[in-house]
């Protein structure tokens, strides 16, 4: 047996079960999406459920505002973990403590947090008590708005909390083990800091940078939880409102909800594919 | 590719059934001498999947249904949580379709309405079977309120639970007078912005509550009854957008968003942030208080216009393969002793299934002598203003209705 062919054979029960319970619901759900759904009656396949849910405005402008949840979620989490990574890799006191407490939400669960930011913000939280307490606002409606809004701040507040250790830790680890040997040779050949930074460390920490911001874009695109606890009713994020169309009680709505949740599944393979060649470039460096 | 992924999820389904006595076929059961089947059901389990939001209900089924099932019959009753009963007969559904014909996850549904038609509609209940359960006698079957779900009929394919009517709760410390009916809840609502909003549809409760204002846009009930009619759920709907749409700006939130689940509106109550909740189960205003989520200056009350009451029922899929001991469950839910359990006020305070009057003396004396919780409208007092559901065809009509022109 090779040494390919004996791998192959290791890894077969894994495979097996991604294989059979992933693409076989994947297949199901291509199947119903495309109307073929024998059990009640559906046997002839047609694109009528693509035709609807794209014509629709509700997908539509559902699909803009799921947009705009993962866009400003993955830059806002990149953009304070690269930054935190910078400061966390300097030498300091109590340097350990802030690490340890900058990684400890990674162990806390989506819905916890959810749950967390629905009691510290919603309008009738504990930060609208303390502005009642400290006669700011008279009634709960005064307090802003952050909880079911149309802007979606608590889906992004949760997601920011949640993902900005994810990504820190991967990009501090990335810079530990690039090390400040580039940075000092640039600054010794006259480079200021944020030269050094953005010409020097930068572009090395990209890849990683890059490829963990796709996964966090990939799951807050297709995540159902968190929008479903903190989320608006209209417009509801694409994997609310594919989720509600599958309990919608008439059966023939079925293949609408999977066209949409074929679409969600698109968007991830785009997304998987932008990160395989992010994670190549890093691999090939 | 796709016989071979069949076989091999029938396979992994049903391999643990194999276990056990496998009660799978129905046709076998009906009729059958009750002892029998309890013997067929003994050691095994039975799979209930119900909606899971309410801790009392949830510790009454799992603990006090749970405890008889298995002290008296060697029966374990796994209770399955949903936060929508669709997803069960998706489940159902699923299975149908990957040719599960004797090996289904769930064995029994707490259902009625749309799902229950949604059921029937494609095949997904075993019926016929309710002669057969020893408790069947305490159901009335020839009032029409039971043998109807939402004007389907039952046809011997589910068994009735509890009966439940709508009602509002305020906070008396808060609320002065409540608006006693449609048209004043709108008055009030035009008075006191921002203090009333609901779930929206589909959300059960919500759907109901925009119900009461269809009726009352269409000038009452009368003329929806039957099956569904375009051009008169057309007139009706016109008028129910307008009022619904005129409010809007007075709501939490100035109607920008709704509350998405009961829970979500319950929430808000609780909060002060709106002034009236309701539910279609008004044992559950009690439950807030007992268990400290309202103060005990809530009350509930029904509405002089009428509020619209239901019955619930439990089904078992066509596909269940422990229909013995499904058939044992749902009997000992009929019992007199467990719907009288289910009535007390500190355990849930539910309006029985069955007729009270056929039980046994002594659970009639019990059933006499329950103290309602205040907090909770008095059954009877609800009744004498009850209206009825609507067939599911309305009732989803109004759903859709109201998504593409109010809720959007």
């Amino acid at each position: 047996m090779s040494e390919s062919l004996k791998t192959f054979v290791r890894l077969a029960p894994t495979l097996a079960v991604i294989g059979l319970l992933f693409f076989g619901g994947l297949i199901m759900g291509l199947m119903r999406s495309v109307n073929y759904m024998p059990v009640i009656g559906l046997t002839e396949p047609n694109l009528d459920a693509y035709r609807a849910v794209l014509s629709d405005p509700d997908f539509l402008r559902s699909f803009g505002l799921t947009l705009h949840i993962s866009l400003t979620s993955t830059i806002l989490s990149a953009v304070l973990a690269v930054g935190s990574a910078l400061l966390l890799r300097r030498s300091f006191a109590g340097r350990r403590l802030a690490t340890f407490l900058f990684q400890l939400n990674l162990t806390v669960p989506h819905l916890v947090g959810a749950i967390g930011i629905l009691y510290l913000f919603s309008q009738s939280g504990s930060f609208a008590r303390l502005a009642h307490a400290a006669a700011l606002i008279d009634r709960p409606a005064d307090f802003p708005a952050l909880i079911y809004d149309p802007y979606a701040i608590g889906i992004i507040l949760q997601y920011v909390w949640k993902e900005v250790p994810f990504i820190g830790v991967i990009v501090l680890a990335n810079m530990q083990a690039i090390g400040q040997d580039y940075e000092a040779v640039a600054r010794s050949l006259g480079a200021t800091r944020w030269q050094a930074i953005r010409h020097v460390l930068l572009p090395q920490i990209w890849p990683g940078v890059l490829s963990a911001s796709v996964i966090v874009f990939a799951f807050t695109f297709g995540a159902y939880e968190i929008p479903a606890l903190l989320g608006a009713s209209y417009p509801a994020a694409l994997p609310v409102l594919a989720y509600r169309s599958y309990t919608d009680v008439d059966l023939a709505s079925r293949p609408e909800a999977m066209a949409m949740a074929m679409v969600i599944a698109l968007m991830s393979a785009v997304m998987i594919l932008i990160y395989t060649r992010a994670a190549r470039r890093r691999g090939g460096r | 590719m796709r016989p071979t992924a069949i076989a091999l999820l029938t396979l992994s389904l049903s391999s643990p059934a194999l276990v056990l006595a496998d009660t799978s076929d129905g046709s076998a059961l009906i009729g059958q001498d009750w002892d029998t089947i309890v013997e067929m059901a003994r050691g095994g389990e039975v799979n209930w999947f119900m909606w899971g939001g309410s801790d009392t209900i949830n510790r009454y089924v799992s603990d006090y249904v749970g405890g008889v099932l298995m002290d008296d019959y060697g029966i374990t009753l796994n209770r399955i949580g949903l936060t929508d009963t669709t997803e069960a007969i998706n489940i159902v559904l699923g299975e149908k379709e990957a040719g599960v014909t004797d090996a289904g996850a769930v064995d029994m549904i707490w259902i009625n309405g749309e799902n229950f038609r949604t059921m029937k509609q494609a095949d997904l209940a075993w019926c016929g079977y309710t002669e057969t359960l020893p408790n069947n006698v305490l159901i009335d079957w020839t009032n029409p309120a039971i043998a109807n779900d939402f004007g389907v009929p039952v046809d011997g394919c589910e068994v009735p639970w509890n009966r439940a009517q709508f009602a509002f709760a305020y906070d008396t410390a808060r609320t002065e007078t409540p608006p006693r009916s449609i048209p004043e809840l709108l008055d009030w609502i035009k008075a006191n912005p921002g203090q009333f909003t609901y779930p929206a549809p589909p959300d059960f409760n919500g759907a109901v509550f925009v119900r009461h204002v269809f009726y009352h846009a269409a000038g009452g009930v009368e003329g929806l009854l039957g099956d569904f009619d375009q051009a008169r759920y057309d007139a009706a709907a016109a008028a129910t957008w307008d009022i619904l749409n005129e409010i809007e700006p007075l709501l939490w939130r100035e109607g920008a968003t709704y509350p998405t689940s009961i829970t979500q509106l319950n929430g808000l109550f609780a909060n002060q942030e709106v002034a009236f909740t309701f539910d279609y189960d008004p044992s559950q205003f009690g439950l807030g208080v007992q268990s400290g989520q309202y103060p005990e200056t809530v009350m509930s009350y029904g509405l002089t216009d009428g509020t619209i009451g239901n019955t619930n029922y439990t089904i078992i899929p066509f596909n269940s393969p422990n229909k013995a001991a499904a058939l044992v469950l749902q009997n000992v839910l009929l019992s007199a002793e467990a719907q009288l359990e289910k009535a007390l006020p500190e355990v849930w305070g539910t309006v029985p299934g069955i007729e009270v009057d056929r039980t046994p003396a002594e659970i009639q004396a019990a059933f006499a002598g329950i103290e309602r919780h205040p907090s909770v409208v008095d059954p009877a007092e609800l009744a004498q203003n009850a209206l009825p559901e609507l067939q599911a065809g309305w009732i989803s009509a109004i759903e859709q209705g109201w998504i593409e022109n109010v809720g959007r």
